[in-house]
């Protein structure tokens, strides 16, 4: 069975386009594809209401009950929603001001985030007023190149979280830019900020070969970006092979489409950003397929295909 | 397109060894024709959980922004130059930050560009305040030496902007002249506090010269002191005013 599945693929590979690999491989697996649904957001930026309709920019979009109710209906439809946010969930309105970031955090529970990851507007109430929140966020903020040892918030938080969906595990890990010089000193303390780059080149290792994940995501609040060394998305998916989605934040860059970035050992990472505000909720569809070999083969691979390729 | 063709065919190399060596599983991404943001707009109805929930938060702040700080008996707004709203909030910037610091604070610096809204005539609410200043800058005091002085009358004289505490002249050249702090004249060899923005500071607007010269923080809001400066002249019986007084000869 194995070898004949390794010869169909070879066949296939040596012998057709993209356009024939993916059917091929369907008439093999044992069982039908799952699909799986990635929601996200990055910094929405306490835009509870959507902008006002006198707004010069953005009049009238975004707006958080409405987008409760579109994320509802991917629900209705979807079995398996991972629902993910990149981070700078603080700051833009008074809402902020008046309520420290309560009410945000109260409403994404309700949405039911997956998890999210730091930006830099989240330390705006120093680490004291991030602490004085989580009670209020039903979710887990995740981020391994932060290191809070030293500071009140030592423990709290875990570097990755791994997601069952469809029958496939999913590793989600985050990584936060870097906050001297951005966040006034005396809001991070102590907080240590540590190398995205090694940082992700031992999460996808862990992620990979001890977690055993079929598919490894990156929350970044790095940025989409920059000219010259300071890294960005790009750069980390350039360097670091093994991630299969950075769902990126800070530059409040819209993207129309993900970017696929070709890293170490050929493989490809899609990166995407939807700007800012909750204008837009970021969807990307997967379809897992699997063979007949036992769910904990690891192989995993993103294939961007579809209309626009 | 021009992106993608690349990127597929380096995965055929991928897949091969990945599906020979570890076992066949793929995620396959079905990206849309259009777009993968899907836009929260105006067609979208709102979950009446969530907007129930909202509701008394959005009653706050906005009985909270329609609180009337003060009155001005005529409005403050943005000229070119010297104007009223760059002198109120320059020279509150000084009060504030002389209090915070228990000393007298010689320059306040706000440029035009930092004011985002004029306070109008008549009553000045909250949410007057927030338009006025909707960005979170601190109230910071930095300790500037006579030569970073001289680049910030250097950088004022063109656009010919005041500051707060000080009197100068713009030549010719569109260079300052006279420059007096205080009512004494500009001593290079001396160093000036100035109650500016964080954001000043860190060399916003251009300020590039800034950059560097130590900077001691007051703990204010910019925001909220501007709030709390009208709250006492309102105490005080005083109305929201301000003057063109000649501080840009």
């Amino acid at each position: 069975m194995h070898s004949r599945r390794s010869f169909l693929q070879k066949t296939a590979l040596g012998t057709a386009g993209l356009s024939l690999l993916g059917p091929s491989l369907i008439t093999e697996a044992a069982a039908g594809p799952a699909r799986l649904t990635i929601l996200h957001t990055n910094d929405m930026h306490s835009r509870i209401e959507p902008f006002p309709e006198s707004a010069p920019q953005w009049a009238g979009l975004g707006g958080m009950a409405r987008r409760e109710a579109l994320i509802d209906s991917v629900r209705r439809q979807e079995p398996n929603v991972l629902l993910l946010d990149s981070g700078d969930i603080w700051q833009g309105t008074p809402y902020f001001n008046f309520f420290q970031g309560e009410l945000e955090y109260k409403l994404m529970s309700r949405m039911k985030y997956d998890a999210s990851t730091f930006g830099n507007h989240d330390f705006d109430n120093g680490l004291g007023g991030l602490q004085k929140q989580l009670p209020n966020a039903g979710f887990p903020f995740l981020i391994a190149n932060y290191d809070f040892g030293g500071t009140p918030l030592a423990g709290r938080f875990q570097p990755y979280k791994v997601f069952e969906k469809g029958g496939a595990r999913i590793g989600v890990f985050g990584l936060g830019i870097e906050l001297q010089g951005l966040v006034a000193d005396k809001n991070f303390g102590a907080t240590q900020y540590l190398d995205p780059v090694t940082v992700a080149k031992a999460q996808v290792q862990q992620l990979r070969q001890n977690e055993r994940c079929d598919m490894v995501i990156c929350l970044s609040h790095l940025g989409y970006k920059y000219e010259g060394e300071k890294i960005d998305d790009r750069k980390l998916a350039a360097q670091v092979g093994g991630i299969d989605l950075i769902l990126g934040g800070h530059t409040h860059t819209f993207m129309p489409a993900p970017e696929p970035i070709t890293g170490p050992q050929g493989h490809i990472t899609l990166i995407n950003q939807v700007g800012w505000s909750g204008i837009n909720l970021g969807r990307i569809d997967y379809e897992l397929r699997r063979g007949a070999r036992p769910v904990r083969a690891v192989g995993s691979l993103v294939l961007p295909v579809g209309a626009t390729c | 397109m021009r992106l993608l063709r690349p990127a597929a065919a380096g995965l055929f190399t991928l897949l091969l060894a990945t599906a020979c060596q570890r076992g066949p599983l793929q995620a396959t991404a079905h990206l849309p024709a259009t777009s993968t943001s899907q836009p929260v707009g105006r067609d979208i109805a709102p979950n009446a959980g969530a907007d129930a929930i909202i509701k008394p938060y959005h009653d706050k702040v906005l009985a909270q922004m329609q609180e009337v700080l003060g009155v001005a008996p005529v409005a403050l707004s943005k000229e070119p130059g010297e104007n009223l709203i760059v002198n109120f909030v320059a020279d509150l910037q000084r009060t504030a930050a002389a209090q915070a610091l228990h000393q007298p604070i010689a320059l306040g610096v706000m440029t035009n560009g930092g004011m985002r809204s004029p306070l109008p005539a008549g009553p000045i609410t909250l949410g007057n305040v927030f338009e006025l200043m909707p960005f979170e800058n601190e109230l910071v005091v930095v300790d500037a030496p006579g030569p970073v002085v001289q680049q910030l009358f250097n950088y004022a004289a063109p656009v010919r902007m005041a500051v707060s505490g000080a009197t100068y002249t713009v030549g010719s050249d569109k260079r300052p002249q006279n420059i007096l702090i205080g009512g004494q004249p500009f001593d290079p060899a001396k160093t000036y506090p100035i109650a500016i923005s964080d954001y000043l500071a860190g060399g916003g607007d251009n300020m590039t010269f800034l950059r560097g010269v130590p900077e001691r923080d007051t703990g204010l809001l910019l925001r909220s002191a501007i709030a709390d400066h009208i709250r006492a002249l309102t105490k005080a019986g005083q109305p929201v005013t301000a003057k063109i007084e000649g501080r840009v000869k």
